[in-house]
């Protein structure tokens, strides 16, 4: 197990990219049970929302989440951490046929009375470098 | 489910507060629920998050945790499988705008989860008519799993 004390700032953590298709998003549709005709209904998809029309059905944000959770996880677990917070904003919809990635860079390591903590920003990215979304994690590493 | 979940989410879409009728502070209706590795594992699936530590009970009997845990965005079905059909997170056409979230200690298969969840504080912002909904979800022995809320633009 690798001690805290490895983990420098500045350190880039690189998550798995994604495909979300129309049957992916279905089946995060069943999994969560978040059926918000925004992410199946291609009739309602044509209609204005507010000034913005999506042009076709969305990805669900918290497959973002979904995706820098694992990021995080896969990092962490391993090393004896413990993710405790991650905060997102959705910057732009996902739409199916793009190819998302989650990354990371350790911007503060702080020690605390009773532990460390490493400080993530995140970025998730699509096939053509725009950002989707960006937030901010926190992993405890208990003494 | 512990009731009749309706997946057409248009179905008694008019029972649901709007923007104007979402009162902050107010408690919403909440429904407890008995989490499954069935449903843990469909969340896993659904986004390629398979770490053995959430579907292999062998595997995961050999770690730190004892037995598989579910994964910390679990929440994300829960905010669902707690609330009723009528909750106004399901009004069709809600955006969610951004989420944070703090994770105490982990849901597990079995447990009997319990949401408190409000509406926090709504607001105007260019035409954009917004609320935040607030949540905590505890364990049967009233152990906080964890914490969160959500900045949504509301459907107009």
């Amino acid at each position: 197990m690798e001690n805290t004390f490895n983990i420098k700032e500045g350190l880039v953590i690189q998550g798995t990219s994604f495909h979300p298709s129309r049957e992916t998003i279905w089946e995060f549709c069943e999994a969560s049970l978040d059926y918000n005709p925004l992410h199946w209904d291609d009739d309602y998809m044509k209609t204005d929302f507010g000034k913005t029309n999506f042009g076709g059905i969305i990805m669900h944000g918290m497959t973002n989440f979904s995706l820098i959770t694992k990021m995080m996880t896969d990092w962490c677990l391993p090393l004896g951490g413990i993710h405790r917070r991650l905060e997102t904003r959705w910057k732009s919809p996902v739409k199916p046929g793009d190819t998302i990635t989650p990354s990371g860079i350790v911007k503060k390591v702080k020690k605390t009375e009773k532990a460390n903590w490493v400080v993530v920003s995140i970025l998730v990215t699509n096939q053509e470098s725009k950002t989707v979304a960006e937030g901010e994690a926190m992993v405890e590493f208990q003494d | 489910m512990n009731y009749k979940y309706d997946t057409d989410f248009w179905a008694g879409n008019t029972a649901r507060k709007i923007w104007d009728d979402i009162i902050p502070g107010e408690p919403r209706k909440t429904i407890p629920y008995t989490l499954t590795k069935e449903a843990i594992y469909k969340l896993c699936k659904s986004t390629g998050d398979m770490n053995p530590l959430y579907v292999d009970e062998d595997y995961a009997k050999t770690t730190r945790w004892g037995g598989i845990i579910a994964p910390p965005n679990i929440h994300v079905l829960l905010m669902f499988s707690c609330t009723p059909n009528d909750d106004w997170m399901r009004s069709p056409g809600t955006i969610n705008a951004s989420q944070s979230w703090s994770y105490n200690i982990p849901a597990r298969p079995g447990d009997v989860i319990t949401l408190n969840a409000r509406a926090l504080d709504k607001f105007i912002k260019g035409d954009r008519l917004f609320a935040i909904h607030d949540n905590v979800f505890f364990n049967q022995d009233s152990e906080v799993i964890c914490s969160g809320r959500g900045w949504t633009i509301r459907p107009v």
